[in-house]
């Protein structure tokens, strides 16, 4: 018995002294969080998930640590799905990055109403004022990442929207792909031939997440004139019947007469969300400018085979686009806000081999007339489509706005529901969301 | 059952085992498709129609997730905070247990029946103020706001008191005459005559983490802490297609591993833990 | 869990009650109650208190806390989401755990024996339960593929998780396999509780088989029903993972749970997400009262 004992009070005393150490462990894991004992800053940096960037990313904080050996940067990606509840509840609580990056309407949709972002630091960056900044910049496009007349962030990417097509495919139709579709009816048309070609997933939307149901309504809003909110933000405006147009224009697409393809066999990869496209399976697609060298690089055989063509409109007389952008910006709780400018502004300062490499444009003036921008494909397009392209309206708690959204398409899309109910019904959540 | 039985009984049992087998085959379909088209090359993972079998065994799918995804990290966290949890829980329990069942100080009975009231709340209840003390603890991103939160349950307590209470009173009079003090009683005579509870405890609490999500994506935001439920979750989101089937597999499968293995192994302490939870022992 | 009331039926000594404890110093007693204690009162009732208190205030983490009164519940009184997130959490539940209960119920009965096999069976119904939820349902994400498992074994087209049609259903069908398990274990551990004479002297009075059940079986596994019904309703309303990781709270599969994450950390509402799940608290504890009130009347 004693004997026993003895050696229970052995194992306890081990188990003991495991617990002890953890609970140790954790505490001096949980205190080194940024911290400087060895004079070193250490920033962090949280980006989405887009393998090409990541890439670019990784290789110019290398090239930064290596000119600023007291700057150490913890590169974190983070799953596109879990992207904003993650950035939103890590940055509202002072455990979120130093350097963010984050797109317009999440910008100006929660991050700018709740004052999470510092403004900008001209000193940081090494330029005297607003003025002498925006003089940079192409017109309107640092608007994206503004409030009050105070700028936020400066822009890693600046997308217009246009249209890719799968020439092989056409010629299979026996469609002409230099007379592509002008409108959406035309691709309605399109895809029926190329469907009795044996193409039957000729056009669809993506459907991965909110933020990517808000993006591409809203392109189709901005053709229909519709709107989600009033410009005051004070009462929905998604039922109204020039939103339902647009509503209309994805359904039928989707699951009407003019049906171009099985939703449900659409890939819902948020990493690659082209993949369709990009495997040939998909013969066209609405594509942003990183899309086009996202498929280059997976795919180049598919890649050889699309063209370029500016997006389908509702009125071809008065073609209609819309920007979007990422910026980079820097946490109101970071302790490094000087140091963390300073890299954003070398990040920014790169905008070249954000074109070459990663086709990132940055609305640089001249950046279409400039060595990389010249080697953009279909740059004639994406000139064309920026002048005429404008950024979103975004009313504050934009994420029920986005969840209200998608809510009304799968409604539409997937569960048939008629169009002017789905629409009431996100109406309904809008304005509970704007009223409370 | 024993005793003398009717032929027509002995089918009507026949029947109803030969049914259960077959829903135990449909039970076990699902994780025999799992293994299979985790080795299955991406192009035959969802054909039509459906064969069970793949042409070629891929085994270098197995690899996938530790190329691919911080995968192997995630099961070094969840293993670290599961045996962390585990340990804790163990020793505050018993420690508690012993002092509820066999002590009398004042405050007994209102410490144990705030037990006892805790034992009502899913942490789905609290997780919102939780999280916010969690955070200004400075504990989110942290090992310590995995673990130590985690560290005690009202049940592992009403457990251990349970079985400790069943220790005869003797036996512990005797130790004290021998001279013992009361943590070596309770190290050398009680904790031998529980170590059957104790074990049952431990490892349902250890199998309770390895499922905890809910908690660990809210602390866990980052690949150095997240654990197999947050990472798994986000290695899926990021991986929906049908050529990331067969790593997602056999991600999920390995995730399932430990516990399975400790559950066949364990069936018994294991239903212990479970039934006793359950009040039903 | 939380199934205190009907302990008294077992014949269960509760030892503090009737032995008297031995008188050992109190300190050292005391003193090894204290980090389980410290542990439950700073995370667990200073919490539960202050989720009544911020359901009262309008709280964004970023913002200090803003009293705002009852404004909170009668927001949700009229909130058509959280309307549906609490009928999807009692479909799901119901869905997912009347056939659970059932199922294992029979299966317990069938299996109960020392049967060649009936140990293997017992392994393949129990396998289920040792594996995490999250890995579930990434293994039932490609069953409920539409060029899934399960369409090709039944024949069906459906696109379970991208309709509202079936979205419900088919977590439901993966809840049932995962959850069946747990209560079989339940009720085999009932059943073998009840002892063998009561079988034997039935025998011998020359009661049937469905007789036995009826007044031995169901009776003496009446407390063991109740447990696993209150169990079931916990369960069930702490759905989560399936619903985040499969649908995110899409096609009506919105339970409470995934209503007070996104609630809380998408939108940075805590107020009114304190504000469900005091709502939360009330109904599973009215619930789980109501239960054992029934069985134990059942019980007499």
């Amino acid at each position: 018995m004693a004997l026993r004992g003895i050696r229970s009070l052995r194992r306890i005393r081990t188990a003991g002294a495991g617990i002890l150490a953890t609970v140790l462990a954790a505490a001096t894991l949980s205190a080194c969080g940024g911290g400087s004992a060895d004079g070193k800053v250490t920033l962090t940096f949280w980006t989405h998930t887009h393998p090409p960037m990541i890439k670019l990313n990784q290789t110019l904080i290398a090239e930064y640590e290596r000119q600023h050996p007291n700057v150490r940067i913890e590169y974190q990606q983070i799953p596109n799905d879990e992207f904003d509840t993650k950035m939103l509840t890590a940055t509202s609580n002072g455990t979120g990055p130093d350097v963010l990056n984050l797109d317009d309407t999440t910008l100006r949709g929660e991050y700018l109403p709740k004052r999470l972002l510092a403004p900008i630091d001209f000193d940081a960056l090494g330029v005297p004022s607003t003025d002498a900044l925006k003089a940079r910049y192409l017109p309107g496009t640092l608007d994206g990442a503004s409030a009050d007349n105070e700028l936020y962030g400066l822009p890693s990417e600046f997308n217009a929207t246009a249209f890719a097509i799968n020439t092989q495919h056409f010629a299979d139709a026996g469609l002409d792909p230099d007379a592509p579709p002008k409108t959406w009816q035309d691709v309605s048309a399109a895809a029926k031939k190329l469907a009795a070609a044996g193409h039957t997933q000729a056009f669809s939307f993506l459907y991965l997440h909110a933020g990517w149901y808000t993006q591409q309504l809203q392109t189709l809003l901005n053709e229909t004139g519709g709107t989600i909110t009033d410009a005051g933000h004070q009462k929905a405006t998604v039922s109204a019947p020039p939103a339902q147009a647009a509503l209309k224009i994805w359904t039928d697409l989707a699951t009407g007469t003019g049906r171009t393809a099985d939703p449900n066999k659409a890939s819902r990869e948020a990493t690659a969300p082209f993949s369709d496209l990009a495997t040939g399976r998909q013969s066209m697609a609405m594509v942003y400018p990183w899309a086009m060298e996202q498929i280059r690089q997976s795919n180049p055989d598919t890649f050889a085979k699309l063209k370029l063509v500016p997006l389908p409109q509702v009125n071809p007389a008065k073609p209609v686009n819309r920007w979007y952008g990422y910026y980079w910006g820097v946490s109101r709780a970071s302790e490094h806000a000087q140091q963390a400018w300073q890299f954003i502004a070398y990040l920014a300062s790169q905008s070249q081999r954000w074109l070459s490499d990663v086709k990132f444009i940055q609305p640089v003036k001249g950046w279409d007339t400039s060595a990389a921008g010249k080697q953009v494909p279909g740059l004639d397009v994406w000139s064309t489509a920026y002048r005429q392209g404008k950024f979103d309206e975004v009313a504050p708690h934009f994420a029920e706005i986005k969840d209200a959204v998608m809510g009304m398409v799968n409604d539409s899309v997937f569960d048939h529901v008629a169009i002017p109910e789905a629409a009431g019904t996100a109406a309904e959540r809008i304005d509970r969301s704007l009223g409370s | 059952m024993s005793g003398p039985r009717s032929g027509a009984a002995r089918v009507g049992r026949l029947t109803t085992l030969i049914v259960a087998g077959l829903g135990g085959l449909v039970f076990a379909s699902v994780l025999v498709y799992a293994v299979l088209t985790a080795l299955k090359p991406a192009s035959e993972v969802l054909a039509v129609p459906l064969r069970w079998l793949p042409t070629t065994f891929e085994w270098s799918n197995l690899t996938l997730p530790f190329t691919e995804t911080p995968f192997a990290r995630y099961f070094l966290n969840s293993t670290v905070v599961g045996i962390s949890v585990t340990l804790l829980n163990v020793v505050t329990c018993t420690a508690a247990g012993f002092s509820f069942a066999k002590f009398r100080y004042r405050g007994r009975d209102a410490a144990f029946m705030i037990v006892l009231a805790t034992l009502m709340i899913p942490v789905e209840i609290i997780y919102v103020p939780l999280y916010s003390l969690v955070y200004s603890l400075g504990w989110v991103n942290s090992f310590a706001g995995l673990i130590v939160p985690a560290g005690t349950s009202a049940f592992g307590i009403f457990l251990m008191r349970q079985a400790i209470g069943n220790v005869p009173d003797e036996l512990l009079e005797a130790a004290r005459l021998d001279g013992a003090g009361d943590l070596r009683t309770l190290v050398s005579i009680v904790v031998p005559v529980v170590r059957g509870p104790m074990a049952a405890l431990a490892l349902f609490i250890f199998m309770l983490n390895w499922d905890s999500h809910l908690w660990p994506l809210l602390i866990a935001s980052d690949d150095e802490h997240r654990t197999l439920p947050v990472g798994l979750a986000a290695m899926q989101a990021d991986n929906l297609g049908s050529a990331a089937v067969p790593m997602m597999l056999v991600a999920a499968l390995l995730a399932a591993l430990p516990t399975v293995l400790l559950f066949v192994t364990l069936q018994r302490r294991f239903v212990e833990g479970v039934t006793m939870s359950a009040g039903i022992r | 869990m939380a199934v205190l009331s009907i302990r008294s039926k077992a014949p269960e000594s509760s030892p503090p009650r009737r032995k008297k404890p031995v008188r050992r110093r109190n300190v050292i007693g005391a003193l090894l109650a204290v980090p389980a204690m410290v542990l439950f009162v700073v995370f667990a009732i200073y919490p539960m208190l202050r989720v009544f208190y911020l359901s009262l205030f309008d709280y964004s983490l970023t913002t200090p806390p803003e009293f705002i009164g009852f404004d909170n519940f009668t927001y949700l009184a009229t909130d058509p989401q959280f309307g549906a997130a609490l009928w999807q959490t009692v479909l799901y539940a119901a869905g997912t755990y009347v056939p659970a209960l059932a199922l294992a119920l029979v299966l317990a009965h069938v299996l109960n024996s020392r049967a060649p096999g009936s140990g293997l069976l017992r392994l393949l119904y129990f396998l289920p339960v040792a594996i995490s939820w999250v890995a579930v349902s990434v293994i039932w994400r490609v069953v409920l593929n539409p060029d899934g498992l399960l369409n090709q074994a039944l024949g069906l087209h459906l696109n379970w998780l991208t309709s509202s049609g079936s979205a419900m259903w088919g977590l439901v069908v993966m809840g049932v396999w995962k959850e069946t398990g747990f209560f079989l274990i339940l009720f085999l551990a009932g059943l073998q509780s009840i002892p063998e004479e009561l079988y034997e002297a039935s025998r011998l009075d020359g009661a049937g088989t469905f007789a036995r059940f009826r007044y031995i079986t169901w009776p003496m596994l009446l407390p063991v029903t109740a447990v696993c019904s209150v169990m079931a309703v916990i369960r069930g309303f702490q759905a989560f993972s399936p619903q985040l990781v499969l649908t995110n709270g899409g096609f009506g599969t919105q339970v409470v749970n995934l209503f007070v994450y996104k609630t809380a950390f998408e939108n940075a509402r805590m107020g009114r997400a304190s504000a469900v799940a005091v709502l939360m608290f009330l109904l599973l504890f009215g619930l789980t009262l109501l239960q054992l009130k029934v069985f134990a009347r059942r019980d007499r």
